[in-house]
């Protein structure tokens, strides 16, 4: 029944071409857009390089200090000395990676000016974050304790300073008026990954500004790694009753907020104290719905048009006995058939833009794919746009009378 | 005409109904679409209101070991001093972060007559107005006579003065209750800074007092065709100087890159919007084709009775401009809300003007669908429709 189906279908779409390309550019121009869509949302989400260990990591990013009295709070990342002091010393996590929120600062090569992104990091931030070190090693516990210069750089970062060179590891780059010693080169990371980006790495002991200084508030960030995903509930008590026992460090400010939590989670509250992730959710369906909407109707509208160019058959069809039901059945599978042609053309195009995007400098070493989340995704999208462009068409046509239908041709 | 032209969509409502559905959305996209063009636009249109290039930013973080307000007014005062030595260096001036075209903003709201009104912040210092060329329109810029003033002098820019102040004269009013009074001392063209397409907002500039300086960015004219050397040079000294990071931006740069965080998404949702719209232009045209496929019988009848192609290709095309016109009447009333409801704060002539634009859009859009069928149309031979039947 369904080769039938299969039959009918391709051979009402060859039949007028000028339609069959409508519907197809329609369809496979809407799902281009939600396939980019889901890729670059995908891309942020998912647990790419170097952040591989995501699923079993909780972020502390912030902290929240309020003022009950006259509503006032503060807000932003926290200092080395309570991550260090506070977080470190905790005993749910297996490791706690402790790195600064990367600043700009210049160097200047051959009377050409650098922006270079500075991130300052603990020895167990090359642990729990799986970089991937082109040459050289990370730098150690012992080189951070002794306050050594020694730097690890990204990729780009060698190839703008030292151009087109082999090997850099033992030699000096300058920044910020400082000269590191090269200890390794690690493959370059997206500023879509705040946790993780940056061009020069450093140890937080070299750091201009005092480490040590006993505040909560400051520009690090910490990565908490769990041995196992069970352990989040055990890590998220332990923060929040550490957290629960800090001393004011103000008197207003009596009531301190901070969490431990999943990656999406963490950022979302970053911004947008309460149900963020929900917000998101809602802006992002509204946004799909609305690029759905116009194409659906566009398609409604000519599947309406096309039902007389066949009225013959289903009069035909109709006289002989057929259902009502079995027409609409049958429509809505040729429109879902219709659908996944267009679907097809759909992923080649956002391939093809999606290659345009990963080869354009928008965003630096960015690399956008579908795989097979986006896929699923995009193949459900497929499904439900078939149905709802099917469905009123396929009521319309059954409704024919036979006598009009046969009449008309 | 007109009378008989609605009767005939109403003989087909059912059919028509989705048709109108269609266009009706299709407007309200093209509305959003020239809403936002017409915001850039008049944004873009407006003056800079000051010159920033070869101006220079230096942002650092102040020194740990000075934490006085004093000592840090010292400080400042002995970086300017060395800055100032530097030749290629020709107005410097300290002010807070929030410098043109960064992101960083401090706003508060003043109150002028129990009028509450909310302004951008700026410290300033007496040489702000020099290096980024503030055109001042009335009154005058802070002058080291300013130390003596009992009450704080302001400058507030030519938006503000329109809000609070309205037609009367702004210099040498009073605002806010004692003891945080200001005292405008004069009026400034209006500074867009946040970016070429970015609207106006109020700003008040507050003379940079002692406490200030904690969190202070540097201003640097330099002399023109100063190059990366010369900056190679300055950031070294600045950086031993200072003794904390530090970072040199260009003010054009900066312009730039503000500038694109704006212009991405709108291309970006131009370019979805503009296929969205081919799309419909597609389908419309399709249906538009199809539906005179289908009433051949009737064309052909009255061209029989005599009715000349081009009548009959006027028809048509009218047909689907009534049929567009209902759309729009619809979707006109939704978009009309915008500038009544005050929705997202944009000036109401912005939505006035896009609303025309998208009317205008939409009708040449019909138009141009609904020719080409009715060409067709016209040329059929009622011989041949008629004989079909």
């Amino acid at each position: 029944m369904l080769k039938n189906y299969f039959k009918i279908a391709i051979a009402v779409l060859k039949r007028r071409k000028f339609f069959t390309f409508i519907s197809l550019f329609g369809i496979s121009f809407t799902l281009t857009i939600i396939i980019v869509l889901a890729a670059f949302i995908d891309n942020i989400l998912s647990a790419n390089y170097p952040e591989t260990n995501r699923d079993r990591s909780l972020y502390i990013i912030s902290m929240q200090q309020r003022d009950p009295v006259h509503q006032g709070q503060m807000s932003g990342p926290l200092s080395f000395y309570f991550l260090n002091h506070f977080v470190s010393t905790m005993k749910t996590p297996a490791k706690v990676a402790i790195s600064s929120l990367f600043a700009s600062t210049n160097t200047y090569v051959n009377n050409k000016k650098l922006v270079i992104n500075v991130k300052y990091t603990n020895a167990d931030f090359w642990d729990v974050l799986q970089y991937q070190f082109i040459e050289g090693k990370p730098y150690t516990k012992q080189q951070i304790n002794n306050g050594e210069h020694v730097a690890v750089i990204s990729e780009d970062t060698k190839k703008e300073y030292f151009g087109d060179v082999s090997s850099v590891v033992g030699k000096y780059i300058e920044a910020d008026n400082v000269q590191y010693r090269v200890a390794g080169v690690v493959k370059s990371v997206p500023v879509t990954q705040l946790i993780s980006s940056g061009d020069l790495f450093l140890p937080y002991t070299v750091s201009k500004t005092d480490y040590n200084a006993k505040t909560y508030m400051g520009s690090y960030t910490a990565v908490l790694l769990a041995n196992s995903k069970s352990d989040f509930t055990k890590i998220k008590d332990e923060y929040a009753n550490i957290v629960s026992k800090l001393p004011p460090e103000n008197k207003d400010f009596n009531e301190i907020h901070s969490f431990a939590d999943t990656y999406l989670k963490s950022f979302l509250s970053f911004s947008n104290a309460g149900n963020g992730v929900t917000i998101i959710l809602t802006v992002i369906t509204a946004f799909i719905l609305f690029v759905m909407l116009l194409p659906t109707l566009n398609l409604i509208n000519i599947n309406i048009s096309r039902i007389l160019e066949r009225s013959s058959e289903i009069g035909v069809r109709k006289a002989f006995g057929a259902s009502s039901k079995t027409l609409v059945w049958q429509f809505i599978v040729e429109n879902i058939i219709l659908t996944f042609f267009g679907t097809a053309l759909g992923l080649l195009f956002s391939f093809i833009i999606l290659q345009v995007i990963n080869n354009s400098d928008l965003i630096s070493n960015i690399h956008l794919t579908i795989n097979f989340t986006v896929l699923f995704y995009s193949l459900i999208v497929c499904l439900v746009f078939g149905l709802l462009s099917g469905v009123y068409p396929a009521w319309r046509m059954s409704r024919l009378q036979i006598v009009t239908a046969l009449k008309a041709q | 005409m007109i009378k008989h032209l609605f009767k005939l969509i109403w003989n087909k409502k059912k059919q028509n109904f989705l048709m109108i559905i269609e266009m009706f959305v299709s407007f309200l996209v093209i509305f959003a679409v020239f809403s936002l063009l017409v915001f850039y636009y008049h944004n873009y249109k407006q003056p800079m209101g000051f010159d920033y290039n070869n101006v220079w930013v230096v942002n650092y973080s102040s020194p740990e070991n000075i934490q006085n307000n004093d000592s840090l007014t010292l400080f400042a005062n002995t970086l300017k001093q060395m800055l100032r030595s530097m030749p290629e260096i020709k107005e410097i001036s300290f002010t807070s972060n929030n410098v043109p075209f960064s992101n960083s903003t401090s706003n508060s709201g003043f109150n002028y007559n129990g009028k509450n009104v909310m302004a951008n912040t700026y410290n300033a210092e007496d040489d702000y107005a020099k290096v980024l060329n503030v055109h001042l329109l009335d009154g005058r810029w802070f002058t080291s006579a300013d130390n003596v003033s009992k009450i704080s002098p302001v400058v507030i820019n030519e938006k503000l003065k329109d809000e609070m102040f309205g037609k009367e004269n702004a210099v040498g009013k009073i605002i806010g209750k004692k003891p945080d009074q200001l005292k405008v001392i004069g009026v400034v063209q209006n500074l867009k800074d946040k970016g070429d397409y970015q609207p106006i907002e109020n700003a008040i500039f507050r003379r940079m007092d002692t406490a200030g300086y904690k969190y202070a960015t540097i201003l640097l004219k330099v002399a023109p065709g100063t190059d990366a050397a010369f900056e190679s040079k300055l950031f070294k000294t600045l950086s031993n100087a200072i003794g904390t990071s530090i970072e040199i931006e260009h003010l054009d740069k900066k312009l730039v890159s503000k500038n694109k965080i704006f212009l991405v998404p709108a291309i970006i949702f131009i370019i979805v919007a503009s296929f969205l719209i081919i799309n419909v232009a597609l389908g419309l045209f399709g249906v538009l084709w199809y539906n005179i496929n289908k009433r051949k019988n009737e064309i052909g009848l009255r061209r029989a009775v005599g009715a000349s192609g081009n009548s009959v290709s006027k028809q048509l095309v009218g047909e689907a401009l009534v049929l567009s016109t209902f759309a729009l009447i619809i979707g006109s009333f939704f978009a009309i809300q915008f500038p009544l409801l005050n929705v997202f704060d944009l000036p109401a002539s912005v939505y006035i003007i896009a609303l025309m634009f998208a009317i205008v859009f939409i009708y040449v859009l019909v138009i141009i669908c609904a020719l080409y069928p009715g060409k067709q149309a016209a040329a059929i031979y009622p011989a041949v429709a008629l004989h079909e039947e």
